[in-house]
């Protein structure tokens, strides 16, 4: 669509040049706004416990469990705590999923290195065969046997209702189980042209070194700037109407803590690596906010508070972008409507430790729960901030489309609710190894891939350049 | 006095009265100001009493609030702040609980639950 676009102005380059040049107006967002105020935080104190989150995300989804419950297995099914169970009756429980991991590590086992025992490696993946699955209400846990695949789960966390009965030895047999349906969706009420864009890029992985990536971020600068080909080009440049950069905009390396082992008066005069890698990023942002409204999120590797939500990053790294008043910092998750319709975005930190714990790559085609809760592993396996009067990650209303940043491929899949719902969930690549971004049309919500590349082939010696749609 | 027993001198030798040995002791009048004294002493205790059994009975009510387990947990949060919650979620906690906490905004024994032992100075 893009390039169709570009495609049917005629080829202007070669033409000898004109006194006034064409110029393109780039399309206005007619509105914008942020919807992202309940993952601010103000006061932080840590000094309360977790059991407060878990409270209130259960007692939020259990009215919404209930009632699917009632809709998928009867009306008069019977809804139960689990200090009302008794053997052999068949009946529904809602409560939270915990599935219990071997490898995981836990703060106990560190603790026994006192005691000479042998520390745990760091792992990249926790599931084993042996994990377990165990549903939590607000008084007691079982143990959930059959009936559900533990494989399938990620880490615990969610809601999810269970049908069947308990066994002899204490545990629960399943036979069907649900998750809540999404929220309510409100239309979406989109621009009626076919001309408005919203360019989504992650993992930007800047101070890495790596010069193809680097090539490949100054590509899609000036593209969208429209400093880059033809007439074409750039008029259809000029209908992207925001840009987004979703987190991971340092690299990995930023994070080594090398410094810290070194002796101090080797290490005295010596900068940290991020402050070139804030430097650049400073000059691209203001490049792209000249020209393009950007929202930039923080990531894993940014710096920025580890638990989730993260703060935006602060302005005053960024003295020549934050002038602009183009240039918007915000928190992730990011929750947004542009134009009608309502996003939620995500850096994926929550995918990162998905991929800690399933065997499945693509799990964002799997469960739709991930569409009801930003981060339904958190204060599991991903850090998080103590909130306690409500869970800001349950969502309340259906967004149009989810984005999650940093996946290792493009992948792209609609999902439909029980209720008409329509959510587009998307997985951005990360830029710094595929030099692919995503452009979504706000009109018909599709979403294209576009990748920059470099043909660097050593035998040849013309280096070819690559602007592919 | 003489403990020591002489058989002569089992009976007095004079006749004497029996307030030889108990002496008769004129109980003094007391003047209207320490009355007045006394009463208000008895008085304060009184109130003193009557406000500790009101704290007390408070304090159940405030404990049943913060044990009933609908609510969520209770530690970690002030009492208004885990009412106020209730609100918002929906679960109808009761008002008089919410005026209660608000009526003794500044004492810390309405504030907050503690974890441990209760003291009640006596």
């Amino acid at each position: 669509m893009f390039s169709d676009q570009a495609a049917q102005k005629g080829s202007t380059l070669l033409t000898p040049p004109s006194a006034k040049g064409p110029s393109f107006d780039r399309v206005r967002t007619c509105s914008y706004s942020n919807r992202s105020e309940r993952f601010r935080l103000g006061e932080r104190s840590y000094a309360r416990q977790y059991a407060h989150i878990y409270a209130t995300r259960l007692i939020q989804m259990r009215p919404m469990l209930e009632q699917r419950a009632k809709q998928k297995w009867g009306q008069d099914v019977m809804i139960k705590k689990l200090c009302e169970l008794q053997m052999g009756e068949v009946c529904c429980v809602v409560g939270t999923l915990f599935k219990h991991m071997e490898l995981q590590p836990s703060i106990l086992r560190e603790i026994s290195e006192e005691h000479n025992l042998l520390p745990q490696p760091p792992r990249a993946k926790y599931i084993d065969q042996s994990d377990e699955l165990i549903l939590e209400d607000e008084l007691q846990r079982i143990k959930l046997e059959e009936g559900i695949d533990i494989q399938k789960f990620m880490g615990g966390g969610a809601i999810i209702a269970v049908f069947g009965a308990e066994k002899e030895d204490g545990k629960f047999i399943v036979d069907d189980y649900c998750f809540a349906d999404l929220p309510p969706q409100a239309p979406m009420t989109g621009p009626e042209t076919d001309r408005w864009y919203v360019l989504l890029a992650s993992g930007l992985g800047l101070g890495s070194g790596n010069a193809e990536s680097l090539l490949g971020m100054q590509l899609l600068v000036d593209m969208v700037t429209g400093q880059l080909g033809d007439e074409g080009e750039q008029s259809s440049a000029a209908q992207i109407s925001r840009v987004v950069l979703a987190g991971n905009l340092l690299s990995r390396q930023m994070q080594s803590k090398d410094s810290l082992n070194k002796a101090k008066y080797l290490t005295k005069k010596t900068q940290a690596a991020s402050v070139e890698a804030i430097k650049m990023l400073d000059e691209i942002l203001v490049q792209l906010s000249a020209s393009v409204p950007v929202d930039v999120l923080p990531g894993e590797f940014d710096p920025t508070n580890y638990t989730f939500p993260q703060q935006p990053l602060h302005h005053c790294m960024f003295p020549m972008a934050a002038v602009y008043p183009t240039m918007q910092l915000v928190t992730n998750p990011f929750q947004a409507e542009i134009d009608g319709v309502r996003y939620v975005l995500q850096s994926c930190l929550e995918i990162v430790y998905l991929f800690l714990t399933p065997t499945a790559l693509d799990t964002l085609s799997e469960e739709e729960y991930a569409v009801i809760y930003t981060t339904p592993t958190a204060p599991d396996t991903l850090g998080c901030y103590p909130f306690y009067l409500k869970d800001p990650f349950v969502l309340e209303e259906c967004p149009h489309v989810y984005f999650c940043g940093n996946a290792p491929v493009f992948k792209m899949k609609e999902v439909k609710g029980a209720d008409g719902q329509k959510v587009l969930l998307v997985a951005i690549p990360e830029f710094s190894t595929t030099q692919t971004a995503c452009l979504v049309n706000l009109r018909t919500l599709e979403c294209q891939p576009i990748s920059f590349s470099a043909f660097c082939d050593a035998e040849e010696e013309e280096n070819e350049m690559n602007v592919s749609h | 006095m003489d403990y020591s027993f002489k058989l002569e001198s089992k009976m007095p030798k004079k006749r004497g009265l029996i307030t030889d040995t108990y002496k008769m002791v004129r109980k003094e009048k007391k003047t209207k100001q320490e009355e007045d004294e006394e009463k208000a002493k008895e008085e304060v205790a009184r109130n003193l009493e009557i406000e500790r059994k009101q704290l007390e009975s408070n304090l159940e009510v405030l404990k049943q609030f913060d044990l009933f387990w609908e609510y969520g947990p209770c530690i970690g949060i002030t009492r208004l702040q885990r009412w106020e919650r209730a609100d918002i979620l929906g679960l109808k906690p009761p008002v008089h609980v919410r005026d209660l906490i608000l009526k003794h905004k500044d004492d810390p024994l309405y504030l907050q639950r503690r974890a441990g032992r209760l003291y009640l100075p006596r």
